[in-house]
Order: C-alpha cells, then sequence, then structure tokens
C-alpha cells in the first residue's frame, strides 16, 4: 500500500484555494463563485463535525446558518455599520441558541434527534418569516450591506473588490477549519471517534456521553453559524430560506457527497454541488434532477462519498 | 478468448469509468469561457423556472423571447445583435437569485439586468445590480419597497406596486359592494401588505373592517376562515392569496357558498389561476395587470397572435406582456440614447413614455421619475364562467390610471441616491 506523504491533501486543498481567483475566471466562473463554494464548504464541514466525527445527525443546521445570516443583517441594519461586529453577533447569536436547543435534545438518538432539530429549526425560520416589522418577512432583510472593514492602517474594502471579499472569507474559513482539525485531533476529538464507533462501550469507559454530544453540537453550530454570517456578508441580504429546512438538507448531501469520514470530504461536496447548480442549471431547467441523480448514485455505490473513492483507489 | 488481451485490460469497471467521464464531458463544455463577439448585446434575465413560480416566470421568458426577436429583426440595440441570457432563479432561495445575478453580470457581462418574479429575490437583485451599475427592471415582484425604500438609482419596474393594486379596487368595492370587509390574507409579508393597502383605503372611505385571517401559505383547507367569514357577515369577503392558494380557497368559498350570499374579491388576479378554476369557481373582483382582450387598443391583436404561435395556442398573460415591455424598454431607451451606459440610460428613462406598440394599454404608460415605477393602466373587473373565447375569463369594467392610485412619491419611503 503506497501512501501519499502526509498532508499532501490539505496542502493542494489549501494551494487550490490561496490561488482560485486567478484561475476561476479562466475556467469560465467568477469571483463570487469561489466565495459561495468556501462559505458553504464550511457549512458542511461544520455539520461533518457533528455527522461524520460524532455520528450523529443534524437536519437543522440551517437554523443556527441563518441565526448567522440574520446576525449579520440585523447588525448591519439597525446596531451599527461593522462587519467584524456584525459577525461576531451573528456566531453568537447561533451559538447561544445552540446551547440552549442542544441541551434540550441531546439525550435523544438517531432519527428521533434528526426530527427535533428539524422541528426547532422551522421554529427560528417561521420565527424570521413572520415577525415581518424586524425581519422583513418572506421580502427578506435589505437595506444593508458589508462594510469596509477598518485595520488601523489599512482598509480592506470587501464590497467594492470581490477579490479581497474572497480572501477574508477564506481568512475566517482557515481560521475555523484549522480550530477544527485541532479539536478532532485533541483527546476530545478521540473521544467523539470512540461515541461514533460504539455510544454502549463509551459510556461504559466513564465517558460521560451526552456532555460531549452537547459540546460537538455547540462547537458544530458555532462554525455553521459562522459560515451564515460570511453567507449574509456574501449576498447583502438576509432571506428566511437560509433557515428553513431544505437548506438543512443541502448541507446533508454536501456533507455525504463529498465524504462523511474524510477531513476535506464536505468541502468537495460543497464544490460539486455548487458548481454544478451554477453550471447544469444554465442549460437546463432540470438541473435539480442531475444532482439528485449524482447523489443516489454517490450513496448506492460509494457511501463514502467522492474522497472515499479516491482514498480506495490510492489504498489499493 | 476471454482471456485475451481485450477483455484483461479493460474491465467492466474501467468501462464504466470511460462512461461517466464521457458524461461529465457533456457538462464541461460551458467550463470553456466562449469568447463571445464584441458586436453582441446582451440582455439577462433571472427568474424562477422551477418551483412554485415556474410558470410566472416561463411565461416572462416567452414575453422576452418575443421581443428579443422583434428587436432583432428591426437593427438589434445599436446596430448589434441581442442575445437574451436566461438563469434559473429557483423559487425561494434567494442566495441562488443573486449568485444568478451575479454570474450573468460578472461572468457574462450582461448590459441589462431583467427579473425577477419573487419579490425578496427583486430586492436582493437590486442591490446586486446597484452594487455593479447595471440597468435593472423588475418584471413581477410587486413589493411596494422595491420602488420605495428599497429603490436605487439604476432599478425601475414594470409591474405594478401592491399599493396600486388595492387603491385601484377598494373605490369600486366600497361604493358598489358595501362598507363591511372581512379579509383572508395569506400570512407573508406580499398578503400583509396587500391587506394594509385595502385598510389605509377603508379608514379614508370610513368603512369597517369586521374580521380578518391569516392562512398560512400553502394551505390546502380555507373551511374554518370561510365559517369565521361567514359568521361575521360581511358585506365584502376579501381573498389575497396567490397561485395555487387563490385557486384552493376560491374553491371552497363556492363549494361553501359564500359567492350567493357575500360579494368576494381581493386584489391581483392573475389569468394562470382563473384558467385553473372550474367555471363556476370564477367569481370576484378583482384587477388585472394587463389583460390580452382590448379590442379598441392598437397592437393588442398582434401581440397575442405572436405569442399564440409560441405557446402552442395560448393566450398571453400579464407575466407575458411584464417580460416584453421590460425587454422592448431596454432596446428603445439604448437606441434613443445610443449608448449602453447605465448612468446614462437611467436618468433617460425617468419619465420615458412606453410606445403604444410596446405599451398596449391606454393611457401611454410611462416610467415615472422620483421612485421609477411604470405608471400603467389597471384593469379592474370581474371573472366570468366563460367568455366569448375559451379564455376570455376576464370581464374589464374599468380601466384605472396608474398616476391616479399610485402614491405621490414623497410618500413611497423611496430616498433616490444619484450615482457618484
Amino acid at each position: 500500500m503506497t501512501r501519499l506523504p502526509k498532508h499532501s491533501t490539505s496542502m493542494v486543498v489549501w494551494l487550490l484555494l490561496l490561488t482560485l481567483p486567478f484561475w476561476m475566471s479562466a475556467i469560465g466562473g467568477y469571483t463570487a463563485l469561489g466565495s459561495r463554494v468556501v462559505v458553504l464548504a464550511l457549512a458542511a464541514m461544520s455539520l461533518n463535525f457533528l455527522l461524520g466525527f460524532t455520528g450523529v445527525l443534524s437536519f437543522g443546521h440551517a437554523a443556527y446558518f441563518g441565526l448567522g445570516v440574520y446576525g449579520v443583517g440585523l447588525t448591519l441594519k439597525y446596531l451599527l455599520p461593522n462587519t467584524l461586529v456584525g459577525i461576531a453577533v451573528g456566531v453568537l447569536a447561533g451559538t447561544i441558541a445552540a446551547a440552549v436547543v442542544g441541551a434540550l435534545i441531546v439525550r435523544l438518538r438517531g432519527v428521533y434527534f434528526a426530527m427535533v432539530t428539524i422541528a426547532f429549526g422551522q421554529v427560528f425560520y417561521f420565527i424570521a418569516y413572520r415577525w415581518n416589522t424586524v425581519t422583513g418577512g418572506d421580502d427578506g432583510l435589505s437595506g444593508w450591506r458589508r462594510v469596509p472593514i477598518e485595520l488601523g492602517v489599512t482598509r480592506l474594502d470587501i464590497l467594492g473588490n470581490d477579490k479581497a471579499f474572497y480572501y477574508l472569507v477564506l481568512f475566517c474559513f482557515a481560521g475555523a477549519v484549522t480550530a477544527m482539525a485541532g479539536l478532532l485531533a485533541s483527546p476530545f476529538g478521540r473521544t467523539l471517534l470512540a461515541i461514533r464507533e460504539n455510544e454502549r462501550r463509551a459510556r461504559f469507559l466513564g465517558i460521560p456521553v451526552d456532555q460531549h454530544i452537547w459540546l460537538s453540537w455547540v462547537t458544530s453550530c458555532m462554525f455553521v453559524s459562522l459560515a451564515g454570517a460570511l453567507y449574509a456578508l456574501l449576498n447583502n441580504f438576509a432571506d428566511p430560506h437560509d433557515l428553513r429546512w431544505d437548506q438543512s438538507g443541502d448541507f446533508v448531501i454536501m456533507a455525504v457527497l463529498g465524504g462523511m469520514r474524510a477531513f476535506w470530504g464536505p468541502l468537495i461536496g460543497a464544490a460539486i454541488f455548487v458548481v454544478l447548480q451554477d453550471y447544469v442549471s444554465s442549460q437546463t431547467e432540470n438541473w435539480m434532477s442531475f444532482i439528485g441523480l449524482f447523489f443516489i448514485l454517490v450513496v448506492l455505490f460509494f457511501p463514502r462519498g467522492v474522497l472515499g473513492i479516491l482514498r480506495r483507489k490510492s489504498a489499493s | 478468448m476471454a482471456n485475451g488481451v481485450f477483455s484483461r485490460n479493460i474491465g467492466r469497471r474501467t468501462v464504466i469509468k470511460g462512461a461517466v467521464a464521457a458524461g461529465v464531458v457533456q457538462f464541461a463544455s460551458p467550463f470553456i469561457h466562449t469568447a463571445r463577439a464584441a458586436d453582441i448585446v446582451k440582455i439577462g434575465l433571472n427568474d424562477p423556472l422551477t418551483g412554485t413560480y415556474a410558470e410566472l416566470g416561463k411565461n416572462e421568458q416567452i414575453g422576452c423571447e418575443l421581443a428579443v426577436e422583434q428587436i432583432n429583426a428591426k437593427g438589434g440595440i445599436l446596430g448589434r445583435k441581442v442575445e437574451l441570457l436566461v438563469e434559473d432563479s429557483t423559487s425561494a432561495d434567494t442566495g441562488t437569485a443573486v449568485q444568478k445575478g451575479r454570474k450573468l453580470i460578472e461572468r457574462d457581462n450582461v448590459d441589462f439586468l431583467l427579473g425577477n418574479v419573487n419579490s425578496a429575490m427583486a430586492i436582493a437583485l437590486g442591490q446586486v445590480s446597484n452594487e455593479l451599475k447595471r440597468l435593472h427592471i423588475v418584471t413581477g415582484g410587486h413589493t411596494d419597497s422595491v420602488t420605495g425604500s428599497d429603490c436605487h438609482w439604476n432599478v425601475f419596474r414594470v409591474c405594478n406596486t401592491t399599493r396600486m393594486e388595492t387603491n385601484s379596487v377598494a373605490k369600486t368595492l366600497f361604493t358598489k359592494y358595501g362598507k363591511r370587509w372581512y379579509f383572508i390574507t395569506p400570512d407573508y409579508a406580499f398578503g400583509h401588505t396587500l391587506q394594509q393597502g385595502f385598510e389605509a383605503s377603508l379608514k379614508a372611505f370610513g368603512g369597517t373592517e369586521v374580521g380578518a385571517d391569516l392562512s398560512p401559505l400553502g394551505a390546502t383547507d380555507y373551511s374554518s376562515y370561510l365559517i369565521k367569514a361567514q359568521a361575521a357577515n360581511p358585506d365584502v369577503i376579501i381573498f389575497l392569496h396567490a397561485g395555487q392558494d387563490m385557486i384552493n380557497a376560491l374553491k371552497q368559498a363556492v363549494q361553501f357558498g359564500l359567492d350567493k350570499r357575500f360579494h368576494i374579491a381581493g386584489a391581483q388576479q392573475e389569468l394562470e389561476v382563473l384558467n385553473a378554476l372550474s367555471p363556476n369557481a370564477r367569481i370576484g373582483t378583482w384587477v388585472f395587470e394587463w389583460y390580452w382582450k382590448q379590442p379598441n387598443v392598437p397592437h393588442v391583436a398582434e401581440f397575442v397572435a405572436e405569442i399564440k404561435k409560441r405557446t402552442g395556442g395560448k393566450v398571453p398573460t400579464a407575466r407575458h406582456w411584464f417580460g416584453y415591455a421590460s425587454t422592448w424598454t431596454c432596446a428603445l431607451i439604448a437606441n434613443q440614447e445610443k449608448s449602453l451606459d447605465a448612468v446614462k440610460l437611467a436618468k433617460a428613462l425617468e419619465g420615458f413614455k412606453l410606445p403604444p406598440e410596446v405599451a398596449l394599454m391606454p393611457n401611454e404608460p410611462f416610467y415615472r421619475a422620483g421612485d421609477h415605477q411604470l405608471m400603467p393602466s389597471l384593469y379592474v373587473g370581474h371573472a366570468v364562467e366563460s367568455g366569448s373565447e375559451p379564455e376570455d375569463l376576464f370581464h374589464v369594467d374599468e380601466v384605472v390610471k396608474g398616476t391616479d392610485v399610485a402614491l405621490p412619491v414623497s410618500e413611497t419611503g423611496c430616498h433616490m441616491v444619484a450615482p457618484s
């Protein structure tokens, strides 16, 4: 079995991401598409922290994603025009909500857990959808936009320069992904893997399983709300759809498509999902059938996702 | 032969992989950035082609396509050929709509942006087009704020505001059918703004609101609301739904026999909905934004005939006209100004009157300077079981001038910031 040098996958991924704005347009893309891939990849990787490495399926992550979205939107619109404060508020809102909801549902398992996450997710969705005076309801929250960041010595023009915004997104992505990788390599992360593999055995070993799942849930939701905050800045718009269950479903599809067991899997999944949507939908209005078909093929024949196929190939 | 070179080297998996690769190549073509000739003017349409609003979006697309064909036949824009690029915005996911808007402007470099049917998407796309400084015409999103608090120097709109729709029908309802109104409103922003519009009129006339119910979007059972409405004994029951919700609500109102005892009415009604209803459920007083049967208005008959050719014999709806009028607006103003510069064109469009062959309605519609809202005519009338022709399902009682029913610019909340 020939193994590639350690970290080689990571290095390739980082190299591609860092240079993305420079080759994206050459292959018919545009910078905003790259930003979207990275943002949704962060959301899918956050979900995978829970799904792939703790073995708990959430179908309600869009709620915390959406709280990040509205946290930014409401801050920039009503409180103060500062992008960084907006991001902080968005992440805080998502994390606090997740901590409270998590405490209520952490004892549930399997399909019951997934169902309850949908239910709580829809609670947040309907708040955003119906509270017209504050959230704009179905029309969405508009009338605000991302504000250039003052860094003391220099000014980061993330509004007028979409490359600058891409690198802000990438910077946040890098921070979040490094933190997740660090957590997974720590004893805490190893414990999560143990819970995923055999929860009963972990319990017999004296591991406080519920607390670990709760922590994993809150961590995952914190990063997904960061993704939501960036998504709001990308669109300059907050939309109740961002909190809805089918958005959660998209995150699950991305994670499964790319490969749940691989760290970079959801990034690949998100890239495939977004790019396929972007290109195929310009060719045919039946683009969803193609994504669906691709998803079914992957689930049936390659349950470990696209990265799972590549892994197996390099291992054989 | 089974152990021959061939079968050993090319296994089943390789064949499958090859097939997959061949399939992937089919989609790779758009990746290769085709160098487009500079002698083409591009108009981008960003509208829902899938989901709830798919039919409306596709009808607008047909109108746009007809306009593009006619524009090209008459020499294009500035002597250059016009091309329509269409992107599916989906019906609900505004993030995708914004992405597609950026794609049209940043990658495909369209000169004009059209769309969207969905109000939220119309607002969000307005921000994108404003940021990237392209002339943008909103085809079918009705919420007031597009030409109100969210207005932009580069954004114009052909369809009406919700307030114009309620104002146009309110007076008729009040004087002809009674002062006690009951509302059944879909519970989202569109329904709420329609109801507020009616309530403002009702207050001004001195009528009473005897009750109001909010029904969830996508509800299939309206019996509880209908029973409550019946018990309140109003003069008029007002339905503010759209699409499938309107179909369900009206069907059930007829089953309950409400149409025999109360007057049924509402604001916006579309031919798409009346077509889908059974004849006895085609009831009530409504507003149409455009109607295909206008015998005394020039050029309408030609337009109807042209659209029929493209839809397999179906008459055009207001949506076809929205697409048609907005596409023609781009061509007319660019040819008039001999320029594609968005700032210049936006300035020229303020007060611009649509010529009769594009307007297809009486009273010379024009884009109002203060908020960029088109001031068209509105058609107040009632639905009929069957007309002189199969698709003649609406009888126009009165044509109302847009200028008479629109709020004055000072009350729209629009503060236009001129481009720097």
